[in-house]
């Protein structure tokens, strides 16, 4: 209902207007209080519009310059509310209204420039892993599994040594199990023995085994690692820019600087998964940046290793190739 | 009126092959001694370029020269002068002749040189942008594929020039440039029987493990061989048992389960502990460090070392990892 008449308003102010007989003080007004009526209306170009013509005319027009101020606001022209607000307060210091639009202001500015920030941050911090990850020689393929790994990604620490959160996947039942932090500097053998440790012993032979491992085939000792060679294909610097981007406050970016001669794509590496996949086994006594670097490897987002034991019946299959991970 | 000495250093120039390989044999013995060489450098100016010229000519006059140039070489101005003049750049040309004979008083020569800033800074050619480091990769594959086997051992000073350029931190970062692998190849010369060379080795990686802090990961990365050449020589003497091998990489396990020769050279012990030291002063340092059971080799060594110095050295790894003990120890407890 209020806004028929609103519009009305407008009406007879532009008539006003639009007569020319007023002097530049009074015409000022007719500006002002148009663009009062347009903010309410939420026609805020307009608004600006008539209350910048208000502050031509009569340039102490305090009402008319927060009027201005509060156009620009709602446009999010951050600059010229600040500018508006800081010429009314010269001529009307305490304005209260004015006053907690300039704050207003300045949290918002605060906001963004953290928000600003963090993105950057985040950016920054994506191209100082794929630059570890390429000076390493490492290969990076899509991504597998992610309804296991969610969104987690390597890490990077002050010394500039590489963290990997690494799946393991118990081949046999493609059960799972997850090594959250494996410093590339760490050897198999010492993951694995506090994984023995930490779930009370499950590979002792007094404990309960696996509860799907009825024969308790999976000790410590029966246990092997293996990873898939060959399989996929490598992603390209900016995929792997937008991959590690994933989950963090820089994931909208739309474009993101990379090196001219980074932008080709992946190279093909030999078979994918599936057709023939090569197992290699994991010699527990090496580092887990010795295994990553090797040639055959691509690194599926993250690392995946798969659990057999070499006393469970399953172990022939798998050995003679007859096993293939389910997509 | 020219004297006798300005008479015989205008004959290094002589069109007669005969008078300048008598005038060159002359100076070159001149220059084994003190006050010879204080004559000599008066006339340095014409010396030195004589000299460097003849490297160029047949072995007879090359070698003298070369010897010559060699003991010239021990004294500060006249390296300085030497490595103004481009010495450095003639060296390696003539070095990489085929047939040039002189190599080893060249690589010799160039030890001299790299004594100085400035020397070092030919070597490395930072000036140069497309050739920076080239040089010291070609010495450091002659370096790695000759060996102490052969007769002379041509390139056994190579390890001299490693220890002077790691001085410097453009010479640090360019062997500890991954892509170029040049601290890998050098490691590996460690386990050869020439002292020289193993102090070599010992000297530049001590040197390239003040890189620690920004290139930490330049030096773990190659813990496959860095590690045995730094604690093979504190491990002591003892066979490890298998307990204490367990925890370590195959590489080192396998080589303290075994008779060997212990290292005896004081110098290249304290070395490779001030290297240690250095690495497990970052955080991922002494986690690397603890993940080969490097504390325990460190205390089985040092139960039968008596050499105060290398002892010294010891301690103060010791205290390092002590002091910072939190959470690597009880990591490494929980997997006994």
């Amino acid at each position: 209902m209020g806004k028929k008449h609103y519009s009305d308003a407008i009406d007879c102010y532009t008539r006003a207007i639009n007569q020319k007989v007023l002097s530049d003080s009074e015409q000022s007004i007719l500006f002002s209080n148009r663009a009062h009526v347009n903010l309410l209306l939420g026609n805020y170009r307009r608004a600006l519009m008539d209350a910048e013509e208000a502050i031509k005319l009569c340039p102490t027009n305090v009402k008319a310059l927060y009027r201005a101020a509060k156009a620009s606001l709602s446009l999010n022209l951050l600059v010229e509310v600040k500018s508006f607000c800081e010429k009314g307060l010269e001529h009307d210091p305490n304005n209260k209204e004015l006053k907690k639009l300039a704050e207003e202001i300045d949290l918002r500015r605060l906001e963004h420039e953290q928000r600003e920030a963090q993105v950057s941050r985040a950016v920054a911090g994506a191209k100082d892993l794929a630059s570890a990850i390429e000076d390493r020689g490492l290969k990076i393929g899509k991504a597998v599994f992610q309804e296991l790994t969610g969104l987690r990604k390597p890490t990077l620490d002050n010394n500039n040594i590489l963290h990997w959160p690494v799946l393991l996947l118990y081949a046999e039942v493609m059960s799972s199990d997850f090594i959250e932090d494996f410093c590339e500097t760490d050897m198999f053998s010492a993951h694995l023995d506090m994984i023995s440790f930490s779930l009370s012993n499950m590979f002792s032979d007094t404990c309960p085994p696996l509860p799907w491992d009825k024969e308790n085939n999976y000790t410590r000792e029966s246990i092997e690692l293996y990873y898939e060679a060959g399989s996929g294909v490598c992603l390209s610097k900016s995929k792997l820019l937008r991959y590690l981007l994933e989950g963090t406050a820089a994931s909208h970016v739309e474009s993101i600087d990379v090196d001219e001669k980074d932008a080709t794509e992946g190279l093909n590496h030999g078979i994918s998964a599936g057709e023939g996949s090569k197992w290699v086994k994991v010699g527990e006594k090496r580092t887990l940046h010795d295994i990553l670097k090797e040639p055959n490897f691509i690194i599926p987002g993250i690392p995946v290793f798969y659990v057999v034991s070499k006393r469970s019946s399953f172990y022939k299959e798998f050995k003679a190739g007859k096993w293939v991970p389910p997509p | 009126m020219a004297n006798e000495l300005e008479e015989l250093i205008g004959f290094l120039s002589s069109p007669s092959p005969q008078i300048t390989k008598a005038a060159v044999d002359i100076v070159r013995g001149f220059t084994g001694s003190e006050d010879g060489l204080k004559s000599l450098a008066h006339y340095a100016n014409i010396v030195l370029p004589s000299l460097s010229r003849l490297l160029a000519g047949p072995k007879e006059v090359s070698e003298p020269a070369a010897e010559a140039l060699v003991n010239l070489s021990q004294d500060t101005d006249l390296a300085r002068k030497m490595v103004e003049m481009g010495m450095v750049k003639i060296a390696m040309e003539i070095l990489y002749k085929p047939e040039s004979g002189i190599s080893k008083l060249l690589v010799m020569m160039l030890v001299n040189l790299t004594q100085l800033d400035a020397g070092i800074a030919s070597l490395l050619q930072t000036e140069d942008e497309k050739m920076n480091g080239l040089y010291v990769m070609k010495l450091v594959r002659s370096f790695c594929r000759s060996s102490s086997e052969t007769s002379d051992d041509p390139f056994e000073h190579v390890a001299s020039i490693l220890v002077n350029i790691s001085k410097q931190e453009a010479a640090r970062k360019l062997l500890l440039d991954p892509k170029r692998g040049l601290l890998k190849q050098i490691i590996r010369q460690f386990d050869s029987s020439s002292p020289l060379r193993k102090k070599g080795v010992s000297g530049t990686i001590r040197n390239c493990c003040f890189e620690a802090e920004s290139q930490l990961q330049n030096l773990l990365l190659i813990s496959e061989f860095l590690w045995p050449a730094l604690l093979l020589p504190v491990a002591g003497k003892k066979i490890y048992n298998e307990k204490d091998t367990s925890k370590m990489p195959l590489e080192l396990g396998s080589a303290l389960s075994i008779e060997r020769e212990p290292v005896t050279d004081p110098e290249i012990q304290v070395q490779v502990l001030e290297a240690i030291y250095l690495i497990t002063l970052q955080d991922a340092g002494r986690r690397a460090f603890w993940s080969v059971n490097g504390p325990r080799i460190l205390q089985v060594g040092y139960e039968d070392e008596q050499d105060p110095k290398v002892m010294e050295a010891y301690e103060r790894v010791g205290s390092l990892l002590v002091d910072n003990s939190g959470t690597e120890e009880s990591s490494a407890e929980k997997s006994i």
